[in-house]
């Protein structure tokens, strides 16, 4: 009986650690901690490939947050790597699983690794201050990605995450510049959601105050939970009697369950929908009408830029000396070097960038789309 | 008068004979060689200190406890006992010291725990089953009727009582009884011992194992003393006082054997 | 034998003081006072929000609203009572209604379509049953674990919870799978997945029936023993009331008519020509909730007529005694496990439907919202107490609350509090009274 519990205990840990083997990876193994606030702690898995390292070439090293959503891996590490070896460097990189702590141990590694040059992706942007400090004062370089850690020293290479909520906003206040609004936000406790509200109220802010566009309904998401958004809708459009003539969702998935409480009350189509992020779903509803924009942003781009950058600043470039930056001023007041690539946003008329792109093949795309309605289905 | 009556007249068949049973833990003998017997309408006494083993062996009896080796026989027969569902089919009986009842069921639904009756679509009948212990516990404990509250709101009297009850209700011709008197008043100890009585005048064979050496000595025909997993030895009523059956518990030295002084020692 | 049987027991005349005799009453009309206290609870609520959302709570849509997003809880309540009842717990319920809900969805996105192409009118048989199927597979497999190897559940589910989110991802990493089979979509209620006006009524009909005859059986089998009867007008009042209840929730769901939109793509499709004051079209009683009343019956079946259910309390009671019964305890822990799999599942299929699509964060968190349904419900973290009507209860108290407070325009973080509150309010309050009326 002792024997087989212990057995036991160590078959579930075995099946725990090869649930985190996930591609076969090697080397760097990072242990994993589920202690992310967030309630999607999937287990992670030990780093990617690294690419053999001769001396003088120049060692970039990558800390990813969370390795195990899609986009990372699927759309920023190969372009970041492409855009790193064709300067003639090599990729190594480490995933902290969601937890702060780790990555700051990550960093370090990194550093002992050999790296020349840092790119940041950080679980917490302030927790890692201090491990960007300590980099900085060693002469590395870094480059925070996507998230904006606010270290004058540091490169921020980011989409610009106001300018997306401009943007989606600006497509749906073109369609609908009065009426009734729901804004359906993301994760109460990411700032991403706030940048977004921030960008989408330079748009409509005006109308909001002159008593054109009323805003029946604004909340936060637990999660960016598809199924939540979709009973927020459900209860707003109760309230409102289903009079509204727009929904901002701050991203696809949200906008996935907008949808479904719309075509509950035969409104898809009719009320206008906005969404982020480019997911293969969303771009077909915009193909079918049910949603006016997702607002894409190629990660490649945001690979490609922060290897080019990483690859710059390792050979001895200055902040200065990076094309393209702009001086950007933090929330906090902080004066950010900034490179802010330009999202795109899909609608019906543009969906054939996403098909040259690569990122959508037409079969997808026009999944139940009538024939004729769309130019690029056909 | 030595005592050692271990082994059954040959003209009489026991209801239950348990030969050489021995039962180890992580090489501790917890019973080591131990055989007994019980004919119908007796009542054994098995008695010891802490550590004995008498818990230990009966359990085997009962079916929660697989014994090592020996073997036991039901009226003659040579009988394998591995769970508690063989001990009852071999009408073997237990009221366990704890009682072994499920404190959120109520009374019928522990009486015929495990053993449920069923309607004839397979679910549980339970109305058959609350009629059945309204019938038994009239049998046993008229005053008792609180038929439908978990048995967890049930004095220790009348939780003793369910168990009893249920011991009694399934045809047992042999009954085990660990502690049955420990934790009940003397008017409530008094109803336990004349329905042991009245049990063994319809038949039954009971094992009483039992700390209190004054029922030990009123009620049983015999008594079987164990010191530390080994039988001392075994007495019939009238074969000795109750000081020389302390002195088997205690020095585990027959009455043959101890001396006056050892038995005057025993008192302090 | 020398003992006279005693003649069954009829009428008692013993006198009682008041007070007991209030308690030996309500013990033997069998009428549950905790799950009165928590349909006053409920009523409260509802008319709270009414007043404060200006009357929009107690509409037929907000109501028929209401009962579908209670229904994915719901379900896997059921059954997570059994598994706390037995001393044991779950917490990889979300995670298994991700992974098999990813699954489901894949099935009828992208591979089945590949083979057979869309529309077949079988597809979401197939799909659902290999969704059961999964997750009876999955919640037997940690049963095993928990019931044969002896590992706390506790350890079991939280390494499931783990173990079968990575799965989910795995699956799709990441994406989201949509659309769902559209016979398959019905399950999740939406404008097309509802019985309609006759249906409801037929339904609502049989309910009233059943609920007659299970009276009146109850009536049988007590004077068939001999046992007290409870008095005809009690018995009378309580068909009425199950009755009424039923009846008008039937008219609610058929007073929530079909929106304008859709209603007018029916009148073209059937080629009528529109109405003055509009083609009112009931929904009635949509299939979620028709699903989640089927397993509640279901499951308060098992729970309280068949021994699998016996048995589940009797573990939870003493398991020291379900041993020495003979009952086979391990292997009755599997099957709860099993179950539990088997709902998780059923409540994917309905989510996945309603969303009509998967999104990779599928179920996340739901475990926790399934134990507090349950525990609002009564079932006793320590085992051996539960009811399967008050976890639904539970989930729909919760539900209330949580639909009732965007309806009303309280912000997210605040609803997480008001829950939590709700939450240790109620199992204080259970806690308490438990104390007070087991000292008798």
């Amino acid at each position: 009986m002792f024997k087989r519990r212990n057995l036991a205990l160590m078959a579930v840990i075995a099946m725990m650690i090869a649930a985190c083997g996930g591609d076969g990876a090697d080397t760097t193994t990072a242990t994993t901690e589920a202690t992310g606030t967030t309630a999607a702690t999937t287990t992670t898995e030990a780093t990617t490939e690294t690419t053999a390292a001769t001396d003088d070439e120049i060692i970039v090293g990558v800390s990813w947050n969370n390795y195990n959503e899609e986009r990372w891996a699927k759309w920023d590490e190969p372009a970041m790597k492409a855009a790193i070896e064709a300067g003639g460097g090599s990729y190594i990189s480490a995933d902290a699983g969601s937890s702060e702590e780790q990555q700051i141990t990550d960093v370090e590694n990194l550093i002992s690794q050999g790296a020349d040059v840092l790119i940041i992706l950080a679980q917490n942007v302030d927790a890692i201050r201090p491990a960007v400090a300590s980099a900085l004062e060693q002469g590395i370089p870094v480059i925070g990605y996507d998230r904006l850690i606010a270290d004058p020293g540091a490169l921020y290479v980011t989409f610009d995450n106001v300018g997306v909520g401009r943007l989606m906003a600006e497509v749906i206040f073109e369609q609908v510049p009065t009426g009734n609004y729901i804004i359906i936000k993301g994760n109460g406790s990411d700032a991403n959601s706030d940048f977004l509200r921030a960008g989408i109220e330079e748009v409509i802010g005006a109308a909001v105050a002159a008593g054109d566009i009323t805003i029946v309904g604004e909340t936060y998401t637990d999660n960016w939970d598809g199924a939540l958004a979709q009973t927020e809708t459900e209860q707003f459009l109760t309230q409102a009697n289903n009079d509204v003539q727009a929904v901002i969702s701050e991203n696809d998935g949200m906008a996935t369950g907008v949808v479904a409480a719309l075509e509950a009350q035969g409104l898809a189509g009719e009320v206008k929908v906005s969404g982020q992020d480019g997911d293969l779903t969303a771009l077909n509803r915009v193909a079918l009408g049910t949603q006016s924009v997702s607002v894409w942003k190629d990660a490649r781009e945001l690979g490609t830029a922060a290897g080019e950058a990483a690859i710059a600043l390792a050979g001895g470039a200055t902040l200065a000396d990076i094309a393209g930056t702009i001086q950007f001023e933090a929330p906090d007041g902080t004066m950010m070097t900034s490179i802010f690539l330009d999202p795109h946003p899909i609608t019906p008329d543009n969906l054939n960038l996403v098909v040259d792109a690569g990122w959508i093949s037409v079969e997808v795309l026009c999944e139940g789309v009538t024939a004729g309605s769309v130019a690029v289905c056909g | 008068m030595t005592g050692s009556t271990n082994n059954p007249a040959t003209d009489q068949v026991p209801l239950v004979e348990m030969r050489n049973m021995s039962v180890s833990f992580g090489g501790v003998h917890a019973v080591n060689d131990v055989s007994i017997y019980l004919q119908p309408s007796e009542i054994l006494g098995v008695v010891g200190g802490n550590g004995a083993g008498k818990s230990t062996l009966i359990k085997t009896l009962s079916g929660a406890q697989k014994a090592d080796s020996g073997q036991i026989y039901v009226n003659g027969e040579p009988v394998t006992i591995n769970t508690p569902r063989d001990a009852k089919a071999l009408g073997i009986e237990t009221i366990y010291q704890t009682l072994a009842l499920a404190d959120n069921i109520d009374a019928p639904g522990n009486m015929f725990l495990g053993r449920e009756l069923l309607t004839r679509t397979k679910t549980l009948d339970d109305s058959a089953m609350e009629d059945a212990t309204r019938r038994i516990m009239g049998r046993l404990n008229p005053k008792f009727q609180n038929f439908k509250s978990p048995v967890s709101s049930l004095s220790g009297g009348q939780r003793q009582s369910v168990a009893i009850a249920r011991a009694v209700h399934f045809n047992a011709r042999i009954l085990i009884m660990d502690e049955p008197t420990a934790a009940l008043g003397p008017a409530e100890t008094e109803q336990v011992r004349e329905l042991i009585r009245q049990l063994k005048r319809e038949g039954i064979g009971i094992i009483l194992i039992s700390h209190d050496i004054h029922d030990v000595f009123d009620l049983s025909d015999r008594i079987s003393v164990m010191l530390q997993g080994k039988l001392v030895g075994t007495v019939s009523r009238g074969e000795a006082t109750m000081d020389e059956i302390l002195a088997m518990i205690i020095i585990g030295k027959l009455p043959g054997e101890v001396t006056r002084s050892e038995l005057a020692e025993l008192h302090g | 034998m020398s003992v006279v049987e005693a003649p069954p027991t009829q009428l008692e005349t013993t006198e009682r003081s008041p007070g007991r005799s209030l308690g030996s009453f309500l013990r033997d009309s069998e009428i549950d006072t905790r799950m009165v206290g928590m349909i006053a609870v409920l009523v409260v609520i509802w008319i709270g929000f009414h007043i404060i959302s200006g009357g929009t709570f107690l509409t037929p849509r907000n109501l028929w609203n209401l009962s579908v997003q209670t229904s994915t809880v719901g379900i896997m309540a059921t059954g997570m009572v059994l598994v706390i009842v037995s001393r044991n717990i779950d917490l990889s319920v979300g995670s298994m209604v991700g992974v098999v809900g990813m699954v489901m969805a894949l099935l009828q996105a992208e591979i089945l379509p590949d083979i057979v192409g869309r529309g077949t009118a079988w597809m979401w048989i197939v799909v659902l049953a290999i969704g059961l199927v999964l997750g009876g597979l999955i919640g037997a497999f940690q049963g095993v674990m928990i019931g044969y190897v002896g590992v706390p559940s506790f350890i079991v589910t939280l390494g499931g919870l783990l173990v079968w989110r990575g799965f989910a991802w795995l699956t799709a990493s990441g994406r989201t799978i949509a659309p769902m089979d559209s016979t398959f979509q019905l399950l999740g209620g939406g404008s097309r997945g509802s019985l309609g006006e006759a249906g409801s009524w037929i339904v609502g009909g049989v309910a009233c029936l059943g609920i007659i005859a299970f009276l009146m059986s109850g009536r049988r089998r007590r004077r068939k023993f001999g046992f007290r009867l409870r008095p005809m007008w009690l018995d009378a009042t309580l068909g009425v009331l199950g009755c009424g209840f039923v009846l008008t929730a039937v008219w609610v769901t058929n007073s929530y008519y079909l929106p304008e939109n859709l209603a007018r793509a029916v009148a073209e499709e059937r080629g009528i020509p529109w109405p003055e004051g509009g083609l009112l079209i009931p929904l009635g009683i949509p299939y979620p909730v028709l699903i989640l009343i089927a397993v509640t019956l279901v499951m308060a079946f098992v729970a309280n007529r068949l021994r699998f259910g016996r048995y589940i309390f009797s573990i939870g009671g003493n398991p020291d005694a379900a041993n020495l019964a003979g009952i086979n305890t391990r292997r009755t822990i599997v099957k709860t496990f099993m179950v539990m799999g088997i709902l998780a599942a059923i409540s994917a299929a309905v989510s996945i439907a309603r969303l009509n699509a998967a999104v990779s964060g599928l179920g996340t968190l739901s475990e926790l919202y399934v134990i507090a349904a349950a525990v609002i419900g009564g079932t006793s973290l320590s085992g051996g107490i539960g009811t399967v009507s008050g976890a639904v209860l539970g989930a729909l108290v919760m539900q209330s609350l949580q639909s009732g407070m965007v309806l009303v325009g309280v912000d997210a973080p605040l609803q997480d509090v008001v829950v939590g509150i709700v939450l240790v309010t109620a199992v204080a309050i259970d806690t308490i009274y438990r104390r007070r009326t087991a000292h008798r």
